[in-house]
């Protein structure tokens, strides 16, 4: 089982512990895990805010670039359901079959489903708030959302709770939108603006030092509002957690 | 080319794909139930504003229906056992008349647990009666209870008059700043007489 | 880079305190919604039939509107069919002059708004009073609603009050919400009275019986319906169902999606003109015969009106229906919007995140957000992309699809100040409106790779 591992591109400029740390989990649950280089964007930027054909020679490089790899995986559940839910129809327009949609996991996803660890070194003494993001919660299905009537289930918290003298809660209105959105944030500003300083209270009001999340653009969104408000808060990745004292 | 014909054209010539009609019978089959459906239909017209009073074998109705409406002076009522009532409501001239009613008696015919709505099927010709008294007391069969929708919808019409109606609980609005308000324009209160 | 959805919505939230409210009123709302789907263990059954019921009925409009057109016929009702707004509105028009009626009574309807009826009959010297209270209280201000089920919600207590001070005589000072409503109750009594024409929209209409049924809480269609002979009703086609058994899906759906409770107050089955009266029956196109043809968009048809998409949206609630430019907000109203006229409309397709949680609540399973996300893929199409939006698309094309420039970009320190700037473009001012700029490491993964430094 060979392993591509994907950084988005904002992971690799702003958060490459991120990618490190994911590097280091997956070696330590004895996954075969290699980077392919020149890794860039998935694209999804540009999709969402209504210029998808700019995507296509993207996924096309991407699609080529883990080409070797029996899985992909990554730590941002947007992009990998970007790929996953987008990738297809992107590169039907091109005739050529996508190979990636099929094997690319969120991080959390590959380890809760496929690696299925019953348990990790990490400790990590700490409070955490959950960040279930949109697209990780109702595109990727990493937790039960909140609107639908099924049964509850978070895979970021089966994997909190293997870690070590961690505390995990959940914020009130536990998956609504913290406000990224992408192009949005900057678009919409005033009301992105606002939710993430809605959702960066919920999860102070949990009495949390973190805010964890398995999707860096909704922390790198509230760290904005965090550092801007100097609120008493601040976010990891929970790669990082998992990782703690790897 | 009239109208009807230009947009029925526009509807065959704009439609795609044809979708099968859906089997809903595995949904009607799954659909809530209750053990206890009298205690599920109290609790329910309870949460929409409403009451439930259980009547028992051998109680006389019109002395129940003094003891909860002691002040009600114009009471209308088309059923004949309920000898309380003032007014029978075709006995008026136009439906206007019926403005000032303190209290309406009528027949449902079905009430249904999972929502307290209970069916009305028009039996008089003013069927202002039903809205515009200011307490509206229903008179119901519990063997008339239902489960849910599904249920209800096998076991009702619309009569000789071709007009019934659920109602489930007292009228009530939340129009200003969602504060709720019971008695917008309908029936202030709401009683539900259980034999 | 701004809408004017996003010009509005920034307006809107200027006053903190009244945004903060909308915002936690419409959450109620959609946490009523939450807790009442959840006593239905059938739930997502449920959803799933209500939509294929309407894929089914949506792809047979011929044959069920004929149908329903023979029944309800057949029960002594005239039937209408109006192409568009104006015909709508003649016909409403010509049935209440050949009645020489001057007091019409109306009970909600968005069709109404859609198609501007209030207006053309007041010019025609017709006195329509809506007797919703929300719609009342709009009316009398002069507004237009802000959200298809809580029309008013925008409005607060105080300026009701002070309004039925002027109009209804009340006491001056008091705001009290039952007060209000019952000095409401008693005004409107003489309105419904006097009326000599009541009219409705329909919330379904059924096939299979001719009847149509409408949903009202305060029983306003009902007091209307019930006092003059004359009774008109108007719906979209797209309203229409097969049979009652299909009833029995959506009377259990519509009022614990859209406010939370089980089932309105007043669910009315509507089959036959009154002993001695009249029923008139208009079905109306307007546009919705040309979405069918339109198969990334036709699922707008499903949409019963319920408003949930609204309550959960997170941008509608901190952005006010009055920052969409179209007359129906929300997620829902995005959509239709740009069904009717995408050139007028597309501004509000900005006023979504994806996070796809109207998806989720929606009782008939319109794909509000999927649709949303193709409608931004057109807008270039139309000529009306955010230039801003399309440069800085472009720009990270250019740097994404050359990964030396893009580690090039990384790697060297004036780059990376300048990378943000090519990310976010001459957007960068307003990021900076709300956040920190998030700071950039001084070796990226790229890098760290390379030197070994990843283990």
């Amino acid at each position: 089982m060979k392993v591509g591992l994907f950084i988005p591109c904002y992971i690799n400029a702003v958060y490459p512990q991120v990618g490190v740390a994911s590097f280091k989990l997956l070696k330590s649950l004895g996954v075969d895990v290699d980077y392919p280089l020149d890794q860039t964007c998935c694209g999804q930027p540009m999709a969402n805010a209504g210029f998808e054909n700019e995507s296509v020679e993207l996924a096309k490089r991407f699609d080529r670039l883990f080409e070797q790899y029996d899985y992909i995986v990554g730590p941002s559940a947007s992009c990998v359901v970007f790929v996953r839910d987008h990738y297809g129809n992107l590169l039907a327009k091109e005739s050529h079959r996508c190979a990636s949609e099929e094997k690319i996991y969120d991080i959390c996803e590959f380890i809760h489903d496929v690696v299925k660890p019953t348990s990790l070194k990490a400790s990590f003494p700490h409070k955490v708030s959950i960040q279930n993001s949109c697209h990780g919660v109702r595109l990727m299905h990493l937790s039960s959302p909140s609107e639908l009537n099924i049964p509850y289930y978070n895979k970021l918290r089966d994997l909190l709770s293997l870690v070590k003298d961690i505390e995990v809660v959940e914020p009130e209105r536990p998956d609504e939108c913290c406000g990224f959105g992408g192009m949005f944030a900057v678009e919409e500003h005033a009301v992105s603006g606002q939710m993430g300083r809605d959702k960066v209270q919920r999860h102070i009001d949990t009495g949390a030092e973190y805010i964890v999340g398995a999707d860096s653009s909704c922390l790198m969104h509230q760290n904005g509002i965090i550092s801007r408000d100097k609120l008493p808060i601040k976010t990891i990745h929970i790669v990082e957690v998992l990782a703690a004292g790897l | 080319m009239s109208s009807r014909e230009d947009i029925l054209q526009n509807i065959r010539r704009n439609t795609r794909v044809r979708y099968e009609k859906p089997d809903l019978s595995t949904l009607e089959k799954e659909a809530i139930t209750y053990a206890d459906p009298v205690a599920q239909f109290c609790k329910t017209v309870g949460e929409v504003g409403g009451h439930v009073v259980e009547v028992k074998p051998g109680e006389d109705v019109n002395v129940l229906i003094h003891n909860l409406y002691p002040d009600a002076k114009r009471i209308a009522s088309n059923l004949k056992e309920i000898t309380c009532a003032t007014f029978h409501p075709d006995d008026v001239a136009s439906s206007a008349e019926l403005d000032g009613t303190d209290l309406a008696v009528v027949r449902g015919r079905v009430g249904v647990c999972e929502n307290g709505a209970v069916w009305i099927e028009q039996d008089v010709e003013q069927r202002a009666v039903y809205f515009i008294s200011e307490a509206l007391i229903l008179l119901l069969d519990r063997k008339n209870l239902v489960n849910n929708m599904h249920e209800a919808y096998q076991e009702i019409d619309t009569g000789e008059y071709g007009y019934g109606v659920f109602i489930s609980g007292p009228s009530k609005t939340a129009d200003i700043e969602q504060a709720l308000v019971l008695g917008a324009h309908g029936a202030r209160e709401l009683t539900v007489l259980l034999f | 880079m701004s809408t004017k959805h996003s010009k509005a919505a920034e307006k809107f939230q200027e006053n903190r305190e009244l945004a903060a409210w909308h915002d936690q009123t419409l959450w109620m709302m959609r946490a009523k919604r939450d807790k009442m789907s959840r006593e239905v263990p059938e739930w997502e059954h449920l959803r799933d039939m209500a939509s294929a019921i309407k894929m089914y009925s949506n792809s047979h409009l011929d044959q069920l509107l004929q149908e329903f057109e023979k029944n309800a016929q057949a029960n002594g009702a005239h039937v209408y069919w109006a192409k568009d707004a104006d015909e709508y509105c003649s016909i409403i028009y010509n049935i209440l002059h050949g009645h020489n009626v001057h007091h019409f009574i109306k009970s909600k309807s968005m069709l109404a708004e859609e198609c501007g009826l209030n207006e053309f009959l007041m010019q025609k010297g017709i006195d329509v009073v809506e007797s919703d209270l929300g719609e009342r209280i709009l009316q009398l201000m002069h507004k237009k609603p802000s959200h298809i089920v809580v029309p008013a919600i925008h409005i607060k207590k105080e300026e009701i009050g002070e309004l039925f001070v002027k109009e209804m005589g009340t006491e001056p000072g008091n705001n009290d919400q039952t007060y209000l409503t019952h000095a409401a109750r008693k005004n409107l009594r003489h309105k419904f009275i006097e009326a000599e024409a009541a009219m409705t929209g329909a919330n379904f209409a059924v096939a299979s019986t001719g009847e149509f049924v409408v949903c009202t809480n305060e029983g306003n269609a009902d007091m209307g319906t019930s006092q003059p002979k004359l009774q008109i009703a108007a719906f979209g086609l797209e309203k229409i169902v097969p049979d009652r058994e299909a009833l029995g899906v959506f009377t259990r759906l519509l009022a614990r999606s859209g406010t939370g409770q089980p089932i309105t107050t007043y669910t009315s089955h509507y089959r036959k003109p009154r002993k001695g009266g009249e029923l008139h029956i208009i079905i109306v196109d307007n546009g919705r015969s040309n979405i069918l043809a339109d198969q990334e968009h036709v699922k707008t048809l499903n949409c019963l009106r319920c408003g949930a998409c609204m309550n959960t949206c997170p941008v509608y609630r901190r952005s006010g229906g009055y920052s969409y430019t179209y007359f129906i907000p929300g997620p829902i109203g995005i959509n239709l919007g740009m069904l009717k006229a995408p050139l007028h409309y597309y501004d509000n397709v900005s006023a979504c995140s994806l996070c796809y949680s109207c998806q989720n609540v929606c009782p008939a399973k319109v794909d509000l957000a999927d649709q949303i996300y193709r409608w931004r893929q057109k807008l270039d199409g139309l000529g009306v992309a955010s230039s801003s939006k399309r440069v800085m698309s472009g720009g990270m094309k250019v740097l994404m699809e050359h990964p030396g420039l893009f580690n090039f970009a990384l790697g060297h320190a004036s780059w990376v100040n300048s990378f943000p700037r090519v990310m976010v473009y001459n957007g960068m001012n307003d990021w900076g409106k709300e956040h920190d700029m998030p700071q950039f490491a001084k070796e990226s993964f790229n890098d760290m790779w390379k030197k070994g430094k990843v283990k």
